[in-house]
């Protein structure tokens, strides 16, 4: 997409509207002359990369370390980064765990790592002359990344809802698949909890964390048997597709009979905020070659809402204005050619790559597979600008690119996890996941050493993104 | 050990700090990048008796610490003999050779057991990280008898240098530089490859704290000799995937 005059003043007012609500003004490197936030350029970058979460850092990180002359700057609107990954421990009150253990300051790893990090909303983006609008003006750049992460696709799983009562599902049943507010609002709201029962809906299509649905239910659950609570978790799934399923349906067998409750198939019609009560239609199929099925529609009342709503990219990938696949969540389209299979590079821009979240790569959107890329996508953009050609493929297949741990129980702690190999699959990386059983006998899939394993596991990615 | 055997290996200690060229080990960076030599020390069970190479169980891993009294590193005899010559590539892209494993048939070797992705390392608590023996499976790689990191199941050739072969980490685990003497005694005397020491002590002061004392005793370099057990008796909890 290029940027056409009137688009440019349409993200201009944007950007002058929210520096108004905000109260904050652009600081540095006006430029003489400029006539509001987004004309003025900030300066320019050799890379850019838009989002500070985990495929961003990494590929910020990768790059100063593979040649410290790299000058790369971040943009990223938040002033500090809080894990999705390893939350779901926080919810379930696993010991020692709370908002603070999710939640990193940026400031070490820019000072560490040698980077730049430009805390601005990013506006619009103008492919042609390689700018980059944000709520504090505008960054040129040589090479882009795009590692935004997600949103919410409310309006397109449910049309006729209007902006007030999105806002509202977004207020009193936050989703909490994007770090911050939401996830501080659903721990406020199960700290609280008194009675009810707590719903998690799970959309189709691909959406953020496979596993972080069914790993909250069981988080949850375990924190209401500790504090006595009586009601039940109940899973409304979109499809009947459940990560790790196998894994998941043995323990809340075993620890959480008749508390957490997992229902296929489950479509949601609507939802009244006020009366706290879901409308979904629920499809039984006879067998498997039965695709009408038998559709009957129900309601429940929840006391607890976790909404996870549709996903999709984040709106900056359509400012980008790069080919998306056509399906809800509109992946990035990755370039391809016969000497490099596969890449982190889209396919309609050769100066702009996408990590993360938004990858038309068949691989999770979980937090290492973002790390794993944003390593791969740093070695295609040095080897890029030293001049040189690096192909993804030849590091591929790649095992345990992805490992995912999900912790299923606190006393004693316990979890289960997933790990995947990456390969090369046709235009894209393709992946392969195993479910081990966790214990030495190998009877169960949850045990206490992938308990520890999970902790271990976060804090080492944290160590990878801010030390 | 007597007072002049004492000296014997101090003194051998000093030549070979002042003069790494001397060191007749055959595991070694041959151009002397990335190659650290500390004081020799020896390598001795729980009760003080050396240890013989030729009585090393086969794929059990054991644990010592060193060259710091708090920095853990793994010893494992290997049920065939090692590649010769492994070039091996550190993040900061420098390359170094290592040369081969120790002993009769070149079966023994010893790495850093700080895992090199982000230094998971065995603690007298737990340890994910070991050699997997190839009669059991692992998750990281679809062969066994590898070094494995449970944290993020970063896998490590043993046979060739702890090269990577798949998983988080991006460059080989930190070697130590064995001699076997001539009677049969093992001794550790540097570190080939780009340690994580210093980031190590930084990390892990808490635990550094509770299990050697404060960071001085933590940094304390190694001397004379080091314990060496079997990894089951060093941590109370193996996790292996």
């Amino acid at each position: 997409m290029n940027i056409s005059r009137r688009d440019l003043f349409k993200f201009a007012g944007i950007s002058v509207a929210a520096a108004a609500v905000s109260g904050c003004t652009a600081a540095t490197g006006a430029a003489p002359g400029a006539q509001n936030a987004t004309s003025k350029m900030l300066g320019k970058h050799q890379v850019v990369i838009i989002g500070g979460g985990w495929g961003g850092l990494t590929v910020a990180k990768e790059l100063k370390k593979i040649d410290p002359n790299f000058d790369v700057a971040i943009i990223e609107k938040n002033d500090s980064f809080m894990s999705c990954p390893f939350s779901n421990c926080n919810l379930g009150g696993i010991k020692g765990v709370s908002l603070s253990t999710l939640t990193y300051d940026y400031s070490q790893a820019v000072e560490k790592n040698g980077y730049g990090m430009l805390t601005a909303v990013v506006t619009g983006i103008d492919r042609e002359n390689k700018v980059v609008y944000t709520s504090k003006g505008g960054v040129g750049y040589d090479i882009l990344v795009l590692a935004p992460g997600i949103d919410y696709n409310y309006k397109g799983q449910f049309p006729t809802w209007d902006a007030a009562k999105i806002a509202k599902a977004r207020r009193v049943a936050p989703a909490a698949l994007v770090p911050g507010g939401e996830h501080v609002a659903l721990d406020r709201m199960v700290k609280n909890m008194e009675e009810g029962d707590v719903v998690i809906t799970v959309p189709a299509g691909k959406y953020r964390c496979p596993p972080a649905p069914f790993e909250r239910a069981s988080m949850i659950a375990n924190y209401m048997k500790n504090e006595g609570l009586k009601g039940k978790v109940i899973i409304l799934n979109e499809t009947a597709e459940v990560a790790k399923g196998a894994a998941f349906k043995e323990t809340w067998k075993d620890l959480y009979a008749g508390v957490v409750e997992h229902q296929d198939n489950c479509k949601i019609v609507d939802v009244d905020f006020d009366k706290k009560e879901i409308t979904y239609v629920q499809t039984v199929f006879a067998n498997k070659d039965d695709v009408e099925g038998v559709k009957t529609t129900k309601t429940l009342k929840y006391g607890i809402f976790n909404f996870i709503p549709h996903n999709m990219s984040n709106p900056v990938i359509e400012m980008a204005g790069v080919a998306t696949t056509p399906d809800g969540f509109k992946k990035v389209k990755m370039a391809t050619s016969p000497e490099k299979p596969v890449s982190f590079a889209t396919a309609t821009d050769a100066n702009v790559f996408a990590v993360g979240d938004v990858v038309g790569h068949a691989i999770p959107p979980s937090g290492q597979s973002a790390i794993w890329s944003g390593k791969e996508c740093a070695k295609e953009i040095a080897h890029k600008l030293h001049g040189k050609s690096y192909s993804v493929a030849s590091a591929l297949p790649y095992k345990s690119a992805n490992v995912c741990y999900s912790m299923v129980n606190g006393n004693p702690e316990e979890a289960i996890m997933v790990n995947h190999e990456f390969m090369v699959q046709g235009p894209v990386i393709g992946s392969k996941g195993s479910v081990p059983k966790g214990d030495e006998a190998g009877n169960k899939f949850r045990s206490t050493g992938l308990g520890k394993a999970t902790r271990d596991w976060y804090k080492g990615a944290m160590r990878d993104l801010f030390s | 050990m007597d007072r002049r055997n004492f000296l014997k290996v101090v003194a051998g200690a000093t030549v070979i700090a002042v003069n790494p060229s001397l060191i007749r080990g055959n595991l070694y960076a041959a151009d002397g990048a990335l190659y650290q030599t500390y004081e020799k020390a020896q390598l001795v069970d729980a009760a003080g008796k050396p240890i013989k190479a030729s009585a090393l169980a086969k794929e059990v891993t054991y644990i010592f610490n060193y060259p710091y009294a708090s920095t853990p590193c793994m010893l494992i005899n290997l049920p065939q003999p090692t590649d010769k010559e492994v070039t091996l590539k550190s993040d900061s892209g420098e390359t170094y050779v290592w040369k081969s494993g120790v002993g009769k048939e070149r079966t023994i070797v010893s790495y850093v057991a700080i895992c090199t992705h982000q230094m998971t390392h065995p603690t007298p608590n737990d340890s994910f990280i070991g050699y997997v023996p190839k009669a059991k499976k692992t998750m990281a790689y679809d062969k066994s008898g590898i070094i494995v990191c449970s944290s993020h199941l970063s896998a490590f050739d043993a046979g060739a240098g702890a090269k990577v072969l798949g998983g988080a980490a991006t460059q080989p685990l930190a070697s130590v530089v064995l001699e076997v003497a001539a009677d049969d005694t093992i001794w550790a005397i540097g570190v080939l490859g780009q340690d994580k020491f210093h980031d190590y002590f930084k990390e892990f002061r808490p635990e550094l704290k509770e299990f050697y004392g404060g960071p001085a005793e933590a940094k304390k370099l190694v001397s004379i000799s080091a314990k060496t057990v079997k990894l089951t008796e060093y941590s109370k909890e193996i996790i292996q995937y």
